[in-house]
């Protein structure tokens, strides 16, 4: 569309029936248009049909305006159904991105309340001060900072900067609150903790699929003295103690020299408020402090995050109490249900505007999103005090093995994406663990190897190198969130058996090549065993995880738990035999070093008792072979749990789930008409020949005692114990009834284990 | 979704005409079932990319000259696989519960099977139980997990069928 000529008078249009909005010709025909004029350009019209004041392109010599509406009109006509006139480059695909603009659906740019930031402030959105009534403003700024806090945690818990923090007039134009200090400072201190923890997570950079986090849209984070914004903090909180301990001396009738400024005019009111603020404040200067904490290389700043995180938790406590003197001081009733607001009082805040910056979320098609309740973010923060308190409280001198249990465990909790950033940069700074131990060592250390050996040249062979590399990965994967995770570890599986053959294939060369010493012969033999032995073991314990995580992610439906558990059961044998391979290995290493010179007759018992690591992994077997029994069964019997689909069977599901472990050889030898044959013949009289939960009950007594100090795993066993003991009786139940009872129902409910469920059996 | 029980329509399943997409004269049909039932928001150019390189991917249920349901789908390659994906299934709230779900994305898939795919794939959120429970019983499997696929934070399962290989001798139920 061409401009109109500037001094040619306008000519009015009906505009097109089709569309309710006005055509652009309308709107610069009836605007203010003053051709000589600098105007500025804008490239949206308003909703309402007033047109911007500013709303121009300016006109020049060549160029005029036309109205093309009958142009289009006779177009439109001419065409025949599905006909479609496009140019040159049209593609359907890429038209899929196409907005229909003013489409309140589809196009972000469309003004619902203010035009711009300043038509907003302009029209008053967001006042300095932001009453004339200083209780108010007091009062008022209590709801900003509690709402922020609330925008904060929706923006943590995967919404957009824009649209939540940034939704606050005050943060977007920081400078024109340097007036009223309080507020200053707090916005100052919120902005550049939204900084850091930016920093923070893009430097994990786990966020493939959380990148919405990160993206900062041109939004200003970057302020000129936020480095100053603790002093600037300090300093208003020194203020506000100052007034509480005036206010506290004024009713216990004693008199302070000072003779402070009252915060606002309610002396009634002062203490309350004070202390309302004063834990706001606290609780920022507390937080920026466990971010900068946590920060510090090698784990240094953790003794000190400890401390601010039970500071700022007892302050979290206090904005929790000050709620109720909050709700109550004006004496107004809120409408709706306070457990929905985003303040402790129940107000709205003033400033807040999310669509000022939906244009920067284009071409996300514009979305609402609500902001947690004001109580469901203090919890929020609570949880992620919390998280980071496990972390922090971690001890970083451990196997690598037991930090691997660490991560599975602190998983459990589902921390979300901050605490987990904070965990993966603890564990993996500068390519090293703790940014402290070469992954060299690391290995050298998890496989049993004398100390002296994380020295060997061996370090510098490739493969070892990238062994290095796939450990490090390894643990950066587990600190990501399961969906991601489990696709992950998949991808990791082909990686770990290359690095096996590429090892194994390294270490004959190298050994080959060594000529003389057999001293270097020796060492070089025993590092290739031990190293190869743990690749494997860990490989099988990827798989294991990669398996169990599907029940946490709900992918199997229960038509697939047979062949679920029956591959769990194949690689549980593995990890298994592996894990006792290995420390089999490693004991007797440390025998040949001397540092046994006869077998005492405890040492014979040690060698040929099972360790307590592998009995708890045949507890997971017994259970795994039992459900997948009973599955058998169940389905050969009485038909149930199988669904055969129209299109495909059970050998397709079977090839889609365990697609990449059979690619990867993990285990060998396993396949779809193995699987067949081994649960073919399960039948309700071979189910009550052997009870493998009764095993798995033996084995949980037995192996108790041996976990003492270890709670987690405590738990874990009694959970297991649960289990094998209801299912136990539900197998009972089954072999005696199933074949007689046809209204016999079973089902599987994961009510005391995460991934190995209780069978209940019901009568109908 | 539905809070209150909603009227349903009385119809026998037989009075369902499942009709290939046709056409132009089918597209309104399908744009004002999707905008009705579905939050995405879909340009006009979204449906005809899908209907108009693969009309015979589409399908239309009608009751009484009146558009019940619609499924659309494309297929083509993807990593080496030829491999169909559905992009919209939609049957009006009184309309469902019958099947008709069901027989529009059988004749789809169907249709992909003929023409060589060799997987089927599609998204669902995981709070979906009817669509869940519908591609479970026509054999696909929960693939992947997606967090927080959805802008309103909701994750998504990724759906896959695989296909027997052709060799396979195609089970008798396949004959409706």
């Amino acid at each position: 569309m061409i401009q109109y000529n500037t001094g040619k008078s306008a000519k009015r249009r009906a505009s097109s029936t089709r569309s309710p909005t006005p055509s652009l010709f309308e709107i610069l025909s009836s605007s203010n248009y003053s051709p000589m004029s600098d105007n500025a350009v804008s490239e949206e019209a308003s909703m309402d049909g007033h047109p911007p004041n500013l709303a121009s392109i300016p006109a020049s010599d060549s160029t005029i305006w036309a109205d093309a509406s009958p142009l289009l009109q006779a177009a439109c006509t001419g065409l025949r159904d599905g006909e479609l006139i496009h140019g040159d480059n049209f593609n359907l695909f890429a038209a899929m991105s196409a907005l229909e603009i003013m489409d309140p659906k589809m196009d972000s740019g469309i003004v619902r309340t203010y035009y711009s930031i300043d038509e907003a402030i302009e029209n008053g959105a967001a006042p300095i001060p932001i009453s004339p009534d200083s209780t108010v403003d007091v009062q008022s700024t209590i709801d900003i900072m509690d709402h922020l806090l609330a925008c904060e945690a929706a923006w943590h818990k995967g919404h957009s900067l824009a649209q939540t923090v940034f939704s606050c007039i005050y943060l977007l134009r920081l400078d024109r609150t340097a007036p009223h200090a309080l507020l200053h400072s707090y916005c100052r201190v919120t902005r550049a903790t939204c900084k850091a923890v930016v920093s923070l997570v893009s430097d994990a950079r786990t966020h493939e699929e959380e990148d919405l986090f990160t993206m900062m849209y041109g939004l200003p984070l970057n302020g000129d003295g936020d480095d100053k914004c603790l002093s600037m903090l300090n300093a208003v909180e020194e203020t506000i103690s100052r007034q509480l301990r005036a206010c506290k001396a004024a009713s216990s009738k004693r008199r302070l020299p000072e003779d402070l400024e009252p915060l606002q005019s309610n002396p009634n009111l002062e203490e309350g408020f004070c202390k309302a603020l004063l834990c706001r404040l606290r609780f920022r200067k507390h937080f920026f402090h466990i971010l900068a904490c946590m920060k510090r290389p090698q784990g240094r700043g953790l003794e000190s995050a400890r401390k601010h995180i039970a500071s700022c938790t007892t302050e979290l406590e206090s904005i929790l109490k000050s709620a109720d003197f909050l709700r109550s001081c004006f004496g107004e009733s809120c409408e709706g249900d306070i457990d929905d607001k985003t303040t402790a009082s129940g107000r709205e805040p003033i400033g807040f505007d999310a669509m000022l910056n939906s244009r920067l979320s284009a071409p996300m098609p514009p979305r609402a999103i609500k902001i947690l309740s004001w109580k469901k973010a203090v919890e929020y923060f609570v949880k992620l005090l919390h998280d980071l308190d496990v972390i922090c409280s971690h001890s970083l001198d451990e196997h690598l093995e037991s930090l691997l249990r660490f991560v599975v465990q602190f998983q459990k909790s589902q921390p979300d994406l901050v605490a987990r950033s904070h965990l993966q940069l603890l564990l993996v700074q500068d390519g090293k663990l703790y940014g402290r131990d070469p992954f060299f060592a690391v290995i050298t250390k998890a496989a049993a190897l004398p100390e002296a050996t994380k020295n060997h040249d061996i370090q510098k062979n490739e493969s070892i190198l990238q062994l290095g590399m796939l450990v490090m990965n390894l643990l950066k994967i587990l600190c990501t969130n399961a969906a991601w995770q489990r696709r992950k570890l998949g991808k990791l599986l082909q990686d770990w058996r290359v690095i096996y053959v590429q090892l194994e294939l390294a270490f004959r060369n190298a050994f080959g090549e060594v000529s003389s010493s057999s001293n270097d012969e020796n060492i070089c033999m025993k590092i290739f065993q031990h190293i190869l032995l743990w690749v494997e073991e860990q490989t099988y314990w990827i798989a294991f995880r990669f398996l169990i995580l599907g029940f946490e992610l709900e992918l199997y439906s229960t038509s697939e738990y047979c062949m679920v558990y029956w591959y769990l059961y194949a690689v549980l044998i593995k990890l298994a035999e592996k894990t006792h391979l290995k420390m089999t290995v490693s004991y007797d290493t440390a025998k040949r070093k001397g540092k046994k010179k006869k077998d005492s007759p405890k040492d014979l018992a040690r060698e040929s008792r099972i360790p307590p690591a592998v009995l708890f992994l045949q507890c997971y077997m017994c259970l795994a072979e039992g459900l997948t029994m009973m599955l058998a069964a169940l389905r050969n019997e009485i038909s149930v749990f199988q669904s055969p689909g129209p299109f495909n069977t059970e050998q397709e599901k079977f090839a889609q789930h365990f697609e990449l472990l059979q690619r990867a050889c993990i285990p060998d030898h396993v396949s779809y008409p193995s699987y067949k044959e081994s649960t073919t013949h399960a039948r309700f009289s071979t189910l009550a020949m052997y009870n493998y939960f009764k095993d798995a009950q033996r084995i949980v007594k037995e192996v108790k005692s041996s976990f003492s100090n270890d709670p987690d795993r405590l738990s874990e066993l009694r959970k297991l114990e649960q289990v094998a003991e209801h299912n136990s009786v539900a197998q009972n139940l089954i072999c005696r009834l199933g074949a007689l009872d046809p209204s016999l129902k079973v089902s599987f409910e994961f009510s005391h284990h995460p991934f190995f469920p209780t069978v209940v059996v019901k009568r109908s | 979704m539905e809070a209150m029980p909603e009227e349903k329509a009385e119809f026998e399943e037989a009075e369902i005409k499942y009709v290939s997409y046709g056409g132009e004269h089918h597209l309104p049909l399908i744009m004002n079932l999707v905008d009705q039932e579905l939050s995405e928001p879909y340009s006009i150019f979204t449906y005809r990319y899908f209907v108009y390189l693969w009309p015979q991917l589409s399908f239309l249920a009608f009751h009484k000259g009146k558009c019940v349901g619609t499924v659309v789908c494309k297929m083509g390659e993807h990593r080496n696989t030829f491999r169909g994906y559905i992009a919209m299934l939609v049957v009006i709230k009184p309309y469902r519960g019958r099947g008709i779900a069901t027989e529009l994305v059988t004749r789809s898939i169907r249709m992909m099977m003929e023409s060589g795919c060799e997987e089927v794939t599609l998204e669902a959120e995981v709070t979906n139980k009817g669509a869940l429970a519908l591609y479970g019983r026509l054999g696909f499997i929960r693939a992947k997990r997606l967090f927080h696929y959805y802008l309103n934070g909701v994750d998504a399962f990724r759906l896959k069928l695989l296909f027997p290989p052709p060799r396979q001798e195609l089970s008798p139920s396949l004959d409706t």
